[in-house]
């Protein structure tokens, strides 16, 4: 059976996002057929009846149509009770337009930690730079679930320009920056991770592995890959070979057959050599 | 029984000078029945003895170890150990030291260390010892009772005087033993005979004699000097020199009781005192310590003007303060490392010595010469908030008094000095209270609060306190300072801060923010005017609808009118504003930046607002 936090790591690796935040705000829906009555929707959010505001949302979400993103922005921007705030945020993260992070990201700060959470949550489906300052600033607020959701959010998003901020947080007790981190770093910033084996506890790092060893572009060399592996062999763990079962069992057709081999080898207790630098 | 009142000044004056003070009287002393003589017996004994060379202690520190003394004369010339257990503290008694040892009182030789003599302690404890250049005055004692004796230089039993009245401690001048009894009186004992040649009576506390400098001094809370006039003593017309009124931690003691028997081992009275030397300026005024005195809490020691008790200087030493002396300008003062640190008037070192191992306690003597005056000490700001650092964290009482007297202080440092406290882990939540307080007030140092603004809690560069932002939205909007707003304005959105710290921000705001900060300030506004869910929050947002009325022209206007109008503001806020608006003079024609047209989106982080993208 594989491991729960490995399961999450494939989800991130192969889907794109960690299920956490693709279960907070669910996946945008085909569009509906009827077109909306976008005026009849905006009377209903400006209101001030909390009732025909949410269910006006509702149709909104159902409706799965970007065109309402305005609308929705709209009640962010004037702000409202929190839970048709809440129910905003996770709309706007439903449509996923990307115009939405600007109304979204400001949520991140509240007060309130539902309501920053949920915002953080969304703004990995809106996506964008504003998204991306936002969870890297949320990366350095006083929020430590927070900080946890803006590190999967800024692997979700691809944001390299924040791997040295994750890197900084790692050993803080955000261990979810390991996973970040391995989906987000080029070679040097892929050694250095490698380089803190042993020095931090093997749980904070463990989400990191997988994404190194199922990366498939050029941005980690296969001797990156081969060191890992011959580290993770040489650990001989019940973890660590839980990682390596799992890097195999999962493995992408479009791998390097040599990391896929070395995968194999390490499995049987064989040593990985790396013929790179 | 002495009876003395019958004797006039002239005739004792003659009996005293003609045949020796042994044959005044030859009664035994500590009699309840004495009739009071109006100082005549005292006066005409300060007449004889006033052309005396004065006798002051030896200079000489010494320390209690577990096996003994330790001592060094001040001048580090000798340094010498005892071995033997102590069972008093050590005194210094003109070139001797001393002590209790098992059943025997002690006598050393205060240069060398090498005893002198030794004598019986007759069952009971050693209260005080003085010595007059030759002979010794020992006070003895028990609970039940107290033993006057007279010590020759030989160590051979002299005069003794026992009686059922709790002794103070003794000074010595010119054969005479001078000691306190009863609150009231300091009898003159002659030390061959025993017999009682004098007595003084004063209206104050007394139950401490000693020596300073080689002038003798009684009292407790205070001293009169033992001169001519001390014979006015009891109609308060004495010389006389007491403390200012002290408000320190601890309430340290000076003097502290002579008729309590010392230990030797330093507790929390031994290591939270008052150090104070009396002597005669050029006019002769009796003064405390050329005008300052020190008091010690543990390892922190407070330089005090003697006259206002303003604080002066503070000093924190390695480890407690476990004994030392005042001198006619300074101090010596012993750690309980060994350590003995020399101080001039304003506190600067000059000089220290090791007595060479750790000590439980230690007695010191300047004799009659002041510490040398040594190079000017910092400015007082560092020097308070160097000694916060070396408190313990319980040691509340000493940080109250320090950081209240840092808030008397003009400097600009004290500023910043408030601001670190104020953000500060180390210190209770009631005094991070008292130090914003403190900090509110503060109309200098604006560099640094601008400074302390800038910052904001950051996880990842290890900025894990919030400023004090509250206090600095206080002292900025009080000084008008316009550069506050923007740094104010971000501070709005930062959830690390505390509710209330908001709300002083906002209410700054009101007075300092521009069209620059509408942004920040209608995004606060949108966040909260329907989540604000205390107190704070609502005052805030509330603020907050000024300050938009005021910087955001008819857009600033319309946020406010529609949120006024809109059920689900919260319902103080919504009671509020109406309020608000109407007192806000109509929209100015200027409009805030992006306020015209489209409503602007709200601002999305902290550092990077992305351009306005929705309209509503």
């Amino acid at each position: 059976m594989l491991h729960k936090s490995l399961i999450g790591v494939i989800g991130l690796c192969l889907g794109g996002l960690a299920p956490a935040l693709a279960n907070a705000a669910p996946a945008p829906k085909p569009a509906a057929h009827a077109s909306l009555n976008l005026a009849g929707l905006q009377k209903a959010l400006e209101s001030g009846d909390e009732d025909r505001a949410l269910a006006a949302l509702d149709e909104i979400e159902q409706a799965g149509s970007a065109s309402a993103a305005p609308l929705v922005e709209g009640v962010l921007n004037r702000g409202a009770s929190s839970k048709l705030l809440l129910r905003a945020i996770a709309v706007a993260g439903a449509l996923g337009k990307e115009s939405s992070s600007g109304a979204l990201a400001p949520y991140v700060n509240h007060r309130t930690a539902e309501v920053r959470h949920a915002a953080a949550v969304s703004l990995t489906h809106t996506k964008g730079k504003v998204a991306v300052q936002a969870l890297r600033d949320a990366l350095r607020g006083s929020d430590p679930a927070l900080r946890g959701t803006a590190a999967d959010g800024l692997g979700a998003l691809g944001a390299k320009e924040a791997v040295p901020d994750l890197f900084a947080v790692l050993p803080k007790a955000v261990p979810e920056a390991a996973g970040a981190i391995g989906t987000l770093c080029s070679g040097e910033e892929c050694r250095k991770f490698l380089a803190l084996l042993g020095k931090l506890p093997f749980d904070v790092m463990e989400s990191g592995f997988l994404p190194i060893l199922l990366r498939t572009g050029n941005d980690v060399p296969d001797g990156i890959k081969l060191e890992l592996i011959e580290r993770l062999r040489r650990m001989a763990t019940p973890k660590t070979n839980e990682v390596l079962r799992t890097a195999l069992a999962t493995y992408p057709a479009g791998g390097s057959p040599k990391v896929k081999s070395a995968l194999d080898a390490a499995l049987h207790g064989h040593s990985v050599k790396s013929d790179e630098p | 029984m002495i009876h003395l009142r019958s004797l006039s000044f002239a005739s004792c004056a003659v009996l005293l000078t003609g045949c020796g003070a042994a044959s005044v009287n030859s009664s035994k002393g500590f009699d309840n029945e004495w009739q009071n003589d109006s100082g005549a017996s005292i006066a005409a004994l300060e007449q004889r003895l006033h052309a005396l060379p004065a006798v002051p202690n030896a200079r000489v520190v010494v320390g209690v170890t577990d096996s003994g003394l330790v001592g060094s004369t001040l001048d580090g010339k000798s340094h010498w150990v005892h071995n033997g257990r102590a069972a008093s503290p050590p005194m210094i008694a003109g070139q001797l030291v001393i002590v209790a040892e098992g059943d025997q009182i002690v006598a050393l030789d205060a240069s060398s260390g090498s005893q002198v003599w030794s004598i019986d302690n007759r069952g009971l404890s050693l209260r005080g010892a003085a010595n007059d250049g030759t002979s010794s005055a020992l006070v003895l004692a028990d609970t039940h009772k107290s033993l006057f004796l007279g010590v020759s230089a030989s160590g051979s039993s002299l005069g003794s005087v026992e009686t059922s009245a709790a002794l103070g401690t003794p000074a010595a001048r010119g054969g005479i033993g001078f000691v306190p009894w009863s609150n009231q009186y300091v009898s003159a004992v002659d030390l061959k005979s025993g017999d009682e040649v004098a007595r003084l009576l004063t209206r104050e506390q007394v139950s401490q004699a000693r020596n300073f400098g080689g002038q003798l001094y009684f009292g407790e809370k205070g001293l009169l000097r033992f001169d001519e006039k001390a014979r006015y003593a009891s109609t308060n017309q004495a010389n006389h020199v007491t403390l200012p009124k002290l408000n320190l931690p601890g309430k340290p003691d000076w003097l502290g009781s002579g008729v309590v028997t010392g230990t030797s081992a330093a507790n929390a009275r031994t290591k939270i005192r008052v150090y104070a030397a009396p002597s005669s300026s050029a006019n002769g005024e009796l003064t405390l310590g050329g005008g300052t005195i020190a008091a010690s809490y543990f390892r922190v020691l407070f330089g005090l003007d003697a006259k206002s008790a303003d604080l002066r200087w503070v000093r924190s030493l390695p480890a407690d303060i476990v004994g030392g002396a005042a001198a006619s300008a300074g101090f010596v003062l012993c750690d309980a490392n060994g350590k003995v640190w020399s101080l001039d008037s304003n506190g600067a070192d000059a000089g220290s010595l090791d007595l060479g191992s750790k000590v439980r306690m230690c007695a010191a003597d300047t004799g009659a010469q002041p510490m040398p005056a040594a190079a000017a000490p910092a400015a007082l700001a560092p020097q308070i908030t160097q000694a916060l650092d070396a408190l313990e964290p319980d040691m509340a009482e000493a940080e109250r008094y320090l950081i209240a007297q840092l808030g008397k202080l003009e400097d600009p440092l004290v500023t910043k000095a408030l601001i670190d406290l104020s953000s500060s882990p180390r210190i209770s939540p009631e005094l991070r209270a008292e130090t914003r307080r403190l900090l509110a007030l503060r109309k200098n140092g604006t560099e640094y609060m601008l400074s302390a603004l800038a910052r904001h809690y950051d996880f990842v560069s290890g900025v894990l306190l919030a400023p004090p932002v509250g206090p600095l939205a206080d002292a900025l909007a009080a000084s008008n300072e316009q550069r506050a707003a923007p740094l104010l304005a971000k501070h709005l959105n930062d959830p690390a801060n505390s509710a209330d710290d908001v709300a002083h921000a906002a209410r700054a705001l009101v007075k300092l923010a521009t069209a620059a900060e509408y942004e920040d300030l209608r995004t606060f506004f949108a966040l909260y005017r329907a989540t604000a869910d205390d107190e704070s929050l609502v005052a805030a947002v509330i603020s907050c609808a000024e300050a938009v009325l005021r910087v955001g022209g008819d857009a600033g206007r319309t946020v406010v009118e529609r949120a006024s109008q809109d059920p689900l503001t919260q319902s103080d806020v919504r009671a509020a504003l109406p309020g608000v608006l109407s007192k806000a003079a109509p929209a100015a024609a200027a409009s805030a930046p992006g306020a015209a047209g489209a409503a602007p989106t709200l601002r999305a982080t902290r550092d990077n607002p992305p351009k306005s993208a929705a309209a509503r």
